[in-house]
């Protein structure tokens, strides 16, 4: 038995340790909002916070979250409220979405940590997210949304 | 192109849709979705004049969008269309995706057709709907309709006013509108409207930014099982002689190794590992053993498939003619200096971030597929031929698509859910892991084009262009080529679109070669902006060192073969129009440049002369001359969309397919090995990042003239206009996509 608390919640769960959280997210909790893109840390559609932080969920395994506390998307503003969230639809961002989870959670843990970022920092800090419809402009432009929002009292909550 | 105001004739459209409905493959589906169709029962819940609009009595209308969602935003742009004939409130627009029906008519998105094709109807729908509600407020009052008028959902006149809630609440709006009916309607001129041209907030976007957007991957039934697909050795033509999963059997919830017969033909060998969770079924599938027959093409590489594009080419009596102006081979034996090139594009992939994908379940005699896809015209009766059932007993279920790009055009991913579910009588969904997605994808085919023109007097004297490749549909829709000029030979049109261009050569011809070894080896599929991200990039490029061997200017020699002559009529000029914006905003005439910058141009008409999106592209780059490094300091691209929907959503569309073209251009391409596709994730085949963006200026014309496509045009014209700036800024010119430093360094020495 593993326990991890996801979005919150308290979860104690009968899965083999070495089982990606990615898959205990999707399958077991039916959490499907993080994506299923690579499975090899190449694309970031799975990225989620593991205690705070960007980790890709498919090389995270259950065993090595035990204790931990994760946020999904879903657990992110589930309304769609946290500032990123936000700024990802007054800039239109996504256009198929597929990767926007890992996008949106890549992008919230990485303004939490700077919340005044250099277009540079942006593109570093983003360049493992692919989005195959390449809306990299408007992502970019939303990071920059969502960074003024939170300087100006919008607090990001940051899981 | 005649009337650019009216709706295209039926064109491929109706090609399509009379080849598909009369036999080809068995399936009664129409033309038009709505048009003549019965409407619903009228009752006091809801009101729908035709099938793709449904009025509730809570004032709620839903448009029953019939395309795939993939990243266009087209359910919004529906929305927008019917909303603005119909004059309902924006806030009470909704928009639901359909499954496979034949109600629905000719089910297909892609060639940038969806917005084209649809406007009509739409627009039709929404007119017959307030039309309709118009008329039961009409009859409610007792006063003569037309003293009425609709807006903003209200039906208001005489001092009156009743919202069409009430009205459909009152049961008393009927009206079953025919096909005769819907086209006597008129429609409102563009000065009038009121919600097609603004930037709405798409539909979709709330719900993939919250997680709780629903694709295919993502749908679950209960006591279902997880598959994953054992790769075979070849992409195409590989047999599993015996399957082993004894040692898989350790494996805490697997259940066994299917070897599954494909009776589609989809399939030679498949071999699937089936277990309890997606996690088990991968981990038994890395210890199950299968004795494979590689099959005929285990030997094929690239450079056997080049050879069979040589030995084509230089065999006259090969090939389908798709152009024949003049004679150009005449015109080239006159010539005194004819230059000839030959162009190359890779294998590409498709690799859209939601892997593929689908879920079967057989209930109550019918099969329930689930999964995103983009033409479920063909895709039903190829899982019911896999399953050897009737057409009828076959129905897709659609959700939002992570990504189509042409993959979910092709219905194979469906058939290993499908026959598992068969082989166990249980639930199955199989999800492609990354490789699979890969090495299964039914990738664009390599392209292999022979250019030979001839100049006199400052312009093209003659051109001929031999374009040999796989035919994606021979794959994908045999039943879909067409003639060639001669009626002799077939052609596919979607490997050689984009060759027919809007120039006036007095001397052309275009021949289309099929090259059957790629067929076999890697059956080939559509790919985001189909022939013409091939034929464009080599006939742009091509022209402009006729330019050079003219000396004159790229873009004033474009503009001179630009004269609108003949068939070449509206759409030159557009074309020309597009173009000279280009120039202007990129700086092309005005700007300085420093030694070893320069501008390239490059012009195409999106897809399809019959749904042409004119579109120009003008690329600001520089070349380090010592290494062949070089770096895109701009892409300036300009559309001709006719009529935008969606301001904003044009814009998407346009950085989305430049970026595209870029990713084709400069970064994505992989090789065959021994028959088999050998990228395995995206290490090895690498579209476009964040860092490699550059400055884009996107804007478009919009004259108010029938809308066209938005999704693919741009895509066609990077690759040439990027190779263009480069022979410019340094005299190398580059013939194979995707351009490396490698290769730009080569050229010039």
């Amino acid at each position: 038995m593993i326990t991890i608390n996801v979005n919150g919640h308290q979860q104690t769960l009968d899965v083999p340790p070495d089982m990606p959280l990615l898959w205990v997210l999707r399958d077991v909790l039916d959490l499907t909002g993080t994506k299923f893109g690579c499975g090899s840390n190449l694309c970031g559609a799975c990225t989620v916070h593991k205690d705070g932080k960007a980790v890709r969920s498919c090389q995270v395994s259950i065993g090595d979250a035990a204790g931990a506390n994760i946020t999904t998307i879903e657990g992110l503003g589930a309304a769609g409220e946290h500032p990123v969230q936000a700024a990802w639809i007054k800039e239109q961002v996504p256009a198929c979405g597929y990767c926007q989870s890992g996008q949106i959670m890549n992008a919230a843990a990485f303004l939490a940590a700077n919340p005044d970022p250099e277009d540079e920092e942006i593109v570093r800090a983003m360049e493992g997210n692919l989005c195959r419809c390449s809306q990299y402009v408007r992502i970019q432009k939303a990071i920059k949304t969502a960074a003024e929002t939170m300087k100006t009292g919008g607090a990001a909550t940051n899981g | 192109m005649g009337n650019q105001f009216e709706a295209p004739a039926l064109g491929r459209r109706g090609f399509i849709a009379s080849v598909l409905a009369t036999g080809a493959v068995g399936f009664g589906w129409g033309v038009m979705p709505g048009a003549g169709r019965p409407a619903l029962a009228a009752s006091n819940a809801s009101f729908s004049p035709v099938n793709l609009i449904e009025i509730g009595a809570d004032g709620i209308v839903t448009v029953n969008v019939t395309k795939s969602e993939m990243g266009q935003h087209v359910g919004t742009a529906f929305a927008q269309i019917v909303c603005e004939e119909l004059e309902a409130p924006w806030g009470a627009m909704r928009i639901k995706h359909v499954d496979s029906d034949p109600q629905w008519g000719l089910m297909v998105t892609g060639g940038s057709w969806s917005i084209n094709w649809t406007f009509d109807a739409l627009s039709r729908a929404g007119a017959a709907g307030r039309t309709s509600l118009i008329a039961a407020a009409a009859k409610t009052w007792g006063v003569a309709a037309d003293t009425l008028s609709a807006s903003e959902g209200k039906v208001s006149g005489g001092g009156k006013s009743i919202s069409f809630s009430e009205l459909v609440a009152s049961g008393a709006v009927s009206g079953a509108w025919t096909a005769d009916d819907l086209k006597k309607l008129t429609l409102k001129k563009p000065a009038s409207y009121k919600i097609i041209g603004k930037s709405v907030q798409a539909l979709d976007i709330p719900l993939k930014v919250n997680g709780t957007a629903k694709y295919g991957i993502d749908f679950k039934l209960a006591g279902m099982l997880y598959g994953k697909i054992i790769l075979p050795p070849t992409r195409n033509g590989a047999t599993a002689k015996s399957v082993d999963d004894s040692a898989a059997k350790a494996i805490p919830g697997f259940v066994k190794a299917l070897s599954l017969k494909d009776p589609s033909g989809s399939f030679t060998g498949l071999v699937v590992s089936v277990a309890e969770t997606y996690w088990a079924a991968m981990r038994g599938a890395a210890l199950v053993k299968v004795d494979w027959d590689a099959g005929p093409n285990a030997k094929v590489d690239d450079a056997a498939l080049a050879a069979e594009a040589k030995r084509l080419q230089a065999d006259p009596s090969e090939g389908a003619t798709w152009v024949r102006e003049g004679d150009a081979g005449a015109a080239l034996a006159k010539a005194g200096k004819v230059i000839t090139a030959e162009y190359t594009t890779g294998l590409n992939l498709h690799a859209p971030m939601e892997p593929t994908n689908a879920t079967a379940e057989f209930k109550d005699g019918v099969w329930h597929l689930h999964g995103g896809n983009q033409f479920q015209t063909m895709s039903v009766p190829l899982v019911a031929k896999a399953l050897e059932v009737d057409p009828s007993k076959v129905v897709l279920h659609q959700y939002w698509l992570g990504g189509g790009f042409g993959r979910r055009l092709l219905g194979d991913y469906f058939i290993p859910a499908a026959l598992a579910t068969k082989a166990l009588g249980r639930p199955v969904k199989v999800v492609y892991s990354r490789t699979d997605d890969m090495r299964l994808d039914c990738a664009r085919s390599p392209s292999w084009q022979k250019l030979s023109g001839a100049v006199a007097d400052g312009k093209v004297a003659a051109l001929t262009h031999d374009v040999a490749c796989g035919w994606p549909t021979n794959n994908v829709a045999p039943a879909l080529l067409g003639d060639d000029l001669d009626k002799k030979n077939k052609v596919d049109v979607f490997a050689i679109n984009g060759a027919d261009v809007w120039y006036t050569f007095p001397n052309h011809h275009v021949r289309l070669l099929d090259n059957k070894l790629a067929e076999a080896t890697v059956p080939p599929g559509y790919l985001r902006s189909v022939a013409p991200g091939f034929t464009v990039w080599a006939l742009e490029s091509f022209v402009d060192e006729l330019a050079h061997a003219a000396n004159v200017d790229p873009v004033a020699f474009r503009l001179a073969h630009l004269d609108g002559a003949g068939k070449n009529d509206v759409g030159a000029q557009r074309l020309a129009a597009v173009l000279r914006q280009a120039v202007a905003r990129s700086g092309y005439s005005s700007k300085k440049l420093p030694e070893g910058t320069a501008f390239g141009v490059a012009i195409s008409q999106g897809q399809e002369r019959a749904a042409a999106t004119f579109t120009a592209c003008v690329a600001e780059v520089t070349v380090n001359k010592k290494t062949g490094k070089f770096g895109i300091n701009k892409l300036t691209v300009v559309y001709d969309v006719g009529t935008a929907i969606s301001p904003d959503g044009v814009i998407s569309q346009m950085e989305s397919a430049t970026l595209w073209g870029l990713s084709l251009a400069l970064y994505e391409t992989t090789t065959i090995r021994d028959g088999a596709i050998v990228a395995a994730n995206f290490d090895g085949y690498t579209p476009t990042r964040m860092s490699q963006v550059p400055p884009m200026d996107m804007s478009y014309i919009a004259t108010g003239v029938f809308p066209t496509g938005t999704g693919e045009p741009a895509t066609t014209v990077v690759a040439p206009a990027i190779g263009n700036a480069i022979a410019m800024a340094s005299g190398a010119r580059v013939r194979a996509l995707p351009i490396t430093p490698a290769h730009v360094k080569a050229a010039m020495a």
